[in-house]
């Protein structure tokens, strides 16, 4: 997500100037720079260990548990020749999309991710998964993940398979 | 042989008819040619139900099965395209399809139509083309909609911006769009209004002129509260209007009889206790029998986010009083969790679910007693239109 | 001094509500997925944002357009919330060398938004020929 570096750094050299929340900045700049690469692998470390190990396959990205997918609804692109940040060969990746926001267990944080599809063939029709962890209806778009996120690609608007894209950190109480 | 053998045997050829030993019989005549013919589907009756089948793993494939809920017969089939919107004219006798086709099946040149279905036939009678901004997304009974008298139909497109189409179903002509401004769905009143469910909570009405274009619009105040409780887009047909049911299983009449909406007080499905606990979920997430005042709701135990999640027990309310009549638990039943209810309208009522087994089961809607269960009623039946 | 007192108060009020909402979490969580990660929009289907907010801004028509748009008026961002990701879209043009705009008050946005647009292809067109005829440059047409 290249673009998105530039659009946050280039806003957080601004606003820094104007609010308090440098350290929030620093680490957002950080993160979608990859300075600062946060293992998602579980921590053994006492209670979120507990937590991860409950549901192992809370880091399974080919598992409808993983973490990244509390608000995915489709088949997984990663069990379709994609990832969860590719599209499979042949597919169109929709540029419009729906955002959730995940907890991450081995750090405790929430994520905002981006769901986008990834289209211009039928359905994958392998690992369906749909959760809906603070989705909202379609009257809401940028939260609901029942519409057709191809629907922007003309020709190529067929659904194949869903994405999850790590976009950054929410800010706890957003 | 003895005689008593010989009796025994005389008696058994009597009696048994035992042919081994006797003259053979003649074969039965043998079978007349026969005539291909195209079935004849029946009257249409009050227990038919319409199952939109998404088809979800093959989603270019969407089909309507036609059931009767007395025979327990699949009648026949009308194919639906990809992801689409389906509804049934004001007088039952036509089926709408508001889909998408590619010029290769799943991929080339896109075309959006709104077909047309005799159901006294399942012929497709005719289509007309959209333009491709065809809403896609999850069944409700506001993607493509008739007008109260038949006159107009009504295309739901997101795009992603919102709109909806508003077509001449008679002529086949596209009339017109307008534009609605962010608000979604088309939600028909009378013969000349549309209702759209806005983000902010609100439902704008726009109202059309004779040619099908607008002749005014207007926001209600804001009925629920999108980030605390929103409503299910799926509505509910109530005698004036619709009821839209909320995550947290509240209730919200809305009477569109008039030039203004009017909300009645919202109720509740839950007592204090239940609230968070037990909460409405599917698809399509409640039925209402207008005559008997009775409402369905598929409930389940869930958290946040288990809106999707179907129920485990179909709850009943008196829609005069508010109180709960009955809890069916759908397991007894040897039902998956249902995402679909509907409920017929005459006098001797059948309810219909769906569940996420994909079978579609046949209740007497008073009793709650399970008269049949239709195994793998389609793929993923998620909508019963009657 | 009471005036001036109870102004530095309410401009202090309302620099804190600002600063309390993040605008590119809010732009991230409420705009983006249509927008896009870098608000060019997408042809033919979504406005752009880059290159335009503050092309808007310049015009009172335009600073109406801005807040009744039904991203604007209808969505769930609070006042504030909207003000600082408007504001902020406004400053990255301006870094981009658009023309500096006065930013969005917390009170004109209040005023403005409550009254979503009936037409809204219409007025866009309206308000960009507005802007081309007063001169400087204006949001495209088409997208």
């Amino acid at each position: 997500m290249r673009s998105l570096d530039r659009m946050f750094e280039q806003s957080s050299r601004l606003l820094a100037q104007r609010t308090s929340r440098r350290s929030l900045l620093g680490a957002l700049g950080q993160l979608l720079s990859g300075a600062a690469l946060l293992p998602l692998l579980p921590l053994a470390r006492g209670g979120r260990a507990a937590a991860a190990a409950a549901r192992p396959d809370v880091n399974n990205p080919q598992s409808c548990d993983y973490w990244r997918y509390c608000a995915i609804d489709g088949f997984l692109c990663a069990c379709c020749g994609g990832s969860t940040t590719s599209c499979p060969p042949g597919t169109v990746p929709s540029p419009i999309t729906w955002i959730g926001t995940c907890h991450n267990p081995a750090d405790d944080r929430h994520y905002m991710v981006s769901y986008n599809d990834c289209c211009g063939k039928t359905s994958c029709g392998h690992c369906d998964c749909n959760r809906n962890e603070r989705e909202k209806p379609t009257y809401r778009p940028s939260r609901n993940n029942d519409l057709n996120w191809c629907l922007a690609n003309g020709d190529d608007s067929n659904y194949h398979c869903s994405v999850s894209v790590i976009l950054g950190v929410v800010p706890p109480g957003s | 042989m003895r005689a008593s053998a010989i009796m025994f045997m005389a008696l058994l050829y009597l009696v048994a008819g035992v042919p081994a030993r006797a003259a053979p019989a003649s074969p039965p005549p043998p079978l007349q040619a026969e005539q291909l013919s195209v079935q004849k589907l029946p009257p249409a009756s009050a227990h038919w139900v319409y199952v939109f089948d998404e088809a979800f793993f093959n989603e270019i494939d969407a089909r309507i099965h036609l059931f009767d809920g007395d025979s327990y017969q699949r009648l026949g089939q009308i194919d639906a395209g990809f992801a689409p919107g389906v509804n049934l004219s004001p007088d039952g006798t036509t089926t709408v399809v508001a889909t998408t086709y590619f010029a290769r099946g799943s991929r080339g040149t896109r075309t959006d139509v709104v077909e047309f279905t005799d159901n006294r036939t399942l012929h497709v009678t005719h289509e007309i083309v959209l333009p491709a901004k065809r809403a896609e997304t999850i069944p409700s009974l506001f993607n493509v909609a008739y007008s109260a008298d038949g006159h107009f139909v009504y295309a739901a497109y997101i795009t992603p911006a919102a709109s909806f189409g508003v077509l001449d179903p008679e002529h086949g002509t596209v009339l017109g769009e307008i534009d609605t401004a962010g608000c979604q769905l088309v939600i028909p009143s009378g013969p000349n209004r549309v209702s759209s469910l806005c983000e902010s909570g609100r439902l704008l009405t726009v109202t059309l002129d004779a040619q099908g274009h607008e002749a005014g619009r207007a926001m209600s105040e804001p009925f629920f509260d999108t980030d605390r409780d929103p409503v299910f887009a799926q509505g509910i047909r109530s005698a004036n209007g619709y009821a839209f049911i909320s995550f947290l299983g509240e209730v919200h009449e809305v009477d569109l009889s008039g030039a203004q909406p009017r909300f009645a007080a919202p109720w509740s499905l839950v007592s204090p206790a239940e609230r968070g606990v037990w909460r409405p979920g599917g698809v399509q997430v409640g039925a209402l029998q207008r005559a008997l005042g009775r409402l369905y709701v598929p409930m389940h135990k869930g958290g946040e986010g288990s809106h999707k999640e179907g129920g485990t027990e179909i709850w009943v309310f008196d829609l005069g009083t508010h109180r709960r009549l009955a809890r069916w638990p759908v397991a007894p039943l040897g039902l998956a969790p249902l995402v679909a209810v509907q409920v017929s309208q005459d006098e001797a009522p059948v309810l219909f679910a769906a569940s996420t087994a994909a079978d579609v089961a046949v209740l007497d809607a008073r009793s709650g007693r399970l008269r049949h269960t239709e195994k793998h009623l389609g793929q993923t039946p998620w909508m019963l239109l009657n | 001094m009471r005036r001036p007192a109870a102004l530095f108060a309410a401009a202090a009020l309302a620099t804190q509500a600002l600063a309390a909402a993040d605008p590119r979490i809010d732009y991230t969580l409420f705009c983006m997925g249509c927008h896009g990660a870098e608000a060019r929009g997408v042809p033919g289907k979504v406005p752009p944002l880059a290159g335009a907010v503050a092309r808007f801004m310049r015009t009172p028509e335009g600073r109406d357009y801005m807040l009744r748009v039904p991203g604007a008026a209808n969505s769930a961002l609070s006042d504030a919330q909207l003000t600082a990701v408007l504001n902020w879209l406004a400053e990255r043009d301006a870094a981009a060398g658009e023309a500096a705009v006065a930013p969005f008050t917390l009170a004109e946005v209040t005023r403005v938004r409550r009254t979503p647009l009936a037409d809204v292809p219409g007025t866009r067109r309206a308000v960009i020929r507005g802007l081309t005829a007063a001169g400087g440059a204006a949001p495209a047409l088409d997208y």
